[in-house]
């Protein structure tokens, strides 16, 4: 019981992690539909940027800004060029499958082959040594970091679908696109900020992660679907759902791998995923108003 | 499309095809044939290795093409079905042919398992939930030593015994397609059979299907399954083919390289997928392209196709057969 602190501590740090990627891909599916499989790579392109910028000798805060700005962009442009084009000749779920499919592949292995294969440390914005709480109790200024990150990413992602006009055009988007667009929204205009906010978040997300972790062309799988699994526990409704699932994901993890060990760590995110499509396939956090 | 259409789907069971089957038997003759003019190994591991791609792309395109599920699960079924015939054969001594049916077995059942409650989902949700499972029963390859040899796999496979000859080379080469043969002809019969016509229907017109008294959830299931019987037995002959195994067989690589060839070929084309298997099978090493680029050019080309050429190989083939029909004036 004496490392239950650490044991949540921890699991909270990776859980943030899980809740940032599934919050991005939450405002895309709320606001087109769309399940874009990618967010992992985008999170993966700003840690490769940021390292190389670094290593170029960039100024910290301007490394991140712009490795930030450079995956986002990135993500924009695969947008247009071929996810706009599909939906809008009315391609079948299948064929939009394949295409973010394809963007994953493309995205990441050509990652690989640019930047090369090797994993390398990203360095995180704050010093490394640990702040010691207790008797075997300590944090690392990087967790605390996450957790911050997390929290206002989260608030501002629902003050601004809660609070702001434009916000709310996403959730009506949503429901009823042809409704939508008889109200006033302009659909092109929302899916292309659905994809811009999902794309910071992950870009965001990379100066999380990538510091606990390294940076190379491989880091957007794991993450990338748990925060799918995240997602699927808290339900598609509300940012909450994606907070709630991604926080509830990485404490069991870290809880498997201490209690019953590191091999089943991998397998719980999986076996809950497998649990909750059986018994509540709505998620934790289901809406009043949606129907299925 | 020259497939059936829903309502047609639930009438009579159509012909064989006769004319196709006969070209297609000329090309297996011909295969078959082969190795009495390619002496050089490097070819004939090569065109062995195209085949057992070929056992499981076809497979993938039923779960996909025609039953329109989207698994990402089937290099794990695979690999779960090499797995076991490998263990069984290397360190249990059982006799190569005796570890099919298990292997088979085995994959349906993780297929049933995991088939209840992900066929739930639909779409690109079903997509990254069976992603899931592909990654972590490659985690679980990985790590769990004791049971899969780690990292480093499984070695020394023995060779398969056909009445006292050692299969290998040339004689694997022709298992390899005599079993690929048989998952066509199975594969071609169930499209024709009632249940795989039920399948079309369900995914062509759920409603339709429903209200013509299809179980869809349940064909559906069984439809997972068959094909997990499929991708085990590619397993199989995968495992005694290399006679080694490792978890890169589950990586996620080999997964998206064996999915794009079926949709570079065409949904639901058998012909399409065939074609494309070919191709991005040998293509890349005979242009001189290092493997580990094999991912980035079949994706490159899936978006291509997606962009331009929808309906693949298999379309495009399809375009080409109807103008030579029709001569346009």
């Amino acid at each position: 019981m004496e490392f239950l602190p650490l044991i949540l501590l921890s699991g909270l740090q990776v859980g943030c992690v899980y809740a940032m990627m599934a919050l991005s891909y939450f405002v895309i599916i709320n606001a087109t539909g769309i399940l874009n499989f990618a967010q992992g790579e985008w999170m993966m392109l700003s840690a490769v940027f940021g390292a190389a910028l670094l290593t170029a000798k960039l100024p910290y805060p301007l490394a991140v800004l712009c490795a930030i700005g450079g995956a986002t962009t990135v993500s924009l442009i695969f947008e247009r060029l071929i996810i706009r084009p599909l939906q809008n000749r009315n391609a079948d779920i299948n064929t939009l499958v394949v295409a973010l499919l394809g963007i994953l592949v493309v995205t990441r292995y050509s990652t690989g082959l640019i930047f090369g294969r090797e994993e390398v440390r990203l360095d995180g914005p704050l010093p490394a040594s640990p702040i010691v709480l207790g008797d075997s109790l300590f944090v690392l200024p990087q967790t605390l970091f996450v957790y911050g990150a997390t929290a206002g990413t989260f608030a501002a992602l629902w003050l601004f679908l809660h609070r702001t006009t434009f916000g709310r055009s996403f959730r009506i988007a949503a429901i009823d696109p042809l409704g939508a667009q008889i109200v006033g929204v302009d659909l092109g205009k929302v899916r292309f900020a659905a994809f811009a906010i999902g794309g910071i978040i992950a870009a965001i997300l990379a100066w999380l992660y990538g510091p606990l972790y390294a940076a190379g062309y491989l880091m957007g799988e794991a993450p990338g679907v748990k925060g799918f699994i995240a997602l699927i526990i808290g339900g598609l409704v509300s940012p909450l759902g994606a907070l709630t699932g991604g926080l509830l994901l990485g404490v069991f993890e870290v809880a498997t791998a201490y209690y019953i060990g590191s091999l089943y760590s991998e397998g719980i995110a999986f076996v809950m995923l497998m649990l909750f499509l059986f018994v509540r396939p709505q998620g934790l956090i289901a809406s009043r108003w949606r129907e299925a | 499309m020259s497939e059936p259409l829903t309502a047609s789907a639930l009438l009579g069971r159509p012909a064989w095809p006769a004319r196709r089957m006969a070209i297609w038997g000329g090309i297996v003759v011909v295969l078959g044939l082969l190795p009495v003019t390619i002496t050089n190994g490097y070819y004939l591991t090569l065109l062995t290795n195209v085949a057992v791609t070929m056992i499981l792309t076809l497979s993938l395109n039923f779960v996909i093409g025609r039953i329109g599920l989207f698994s990402l699960a089937h290099s794990a079924f695979l690999g779960i079905g090499a797995y076991i015939a490998a263990i069984l054969a290397q360190r249990h001594g059982v006799s190569g042919w005796l570890t099919l049916p298990v292997a088979i077995a085995g994959s349906c059942i993780a297929a049933a398992i995991i088939g209840v409650p992900v066929l739930r989902l639909r779409g690109m949700f079903l997509a990254v939930a069976t992603l899931a499972f592909g990654l972590f029963s490659e985690v679980f390859a990985r790590q769990a030593s004791d049971i899969t040899g780690g990292a480093y796999g499984i070695t020394g496979i023995p060779p398969l015994d056909f009445f006292g000859i050692k299969l290998r080379g040339i004689g694997m080469y022709e298992l390899v397609l005599a079993v690929l043969l048989i998952t066509a002809l199975i594969l071609e019969n169930i499209r024709l059979s009632r249940f795989g016509r039920a399948i079309a229907a369900a995914r062509d017109n759920e409603a339709a299907a429903a209200a013509a008294g299809i179980d869809i959830a349940r064909t559906r299931l069984i439809g997972f399954i068959v094909s997990a019987a499929f991708a085990a037995t590619a397993g199989w002959v995968y495992g005694f083919f290399h006679l080694t195994l490792n978890p890169y067989v589950l990586s996620l690589d080999i997964t998206f390289v064996w999915l794009f060839i079926v949709l570079v070929g065409g949904l639901g084309s058998m012909r399409g997928v065939a074609v494309a298997t070919v191709l991005l099978g040998i293509g890349p090493e005979m242009l001189g392209f290092a493997s580990t680029q094999q991912v980035l050019i079949s994706g490159v080309l899936v978006l291509i196709v997606v962009l331009l050429a929808p309906r693949g190989i298999g379309g495009l083939i399809e375009n080409l057969e109807a103008r030579l029909r029709r001569p346009t004036p």
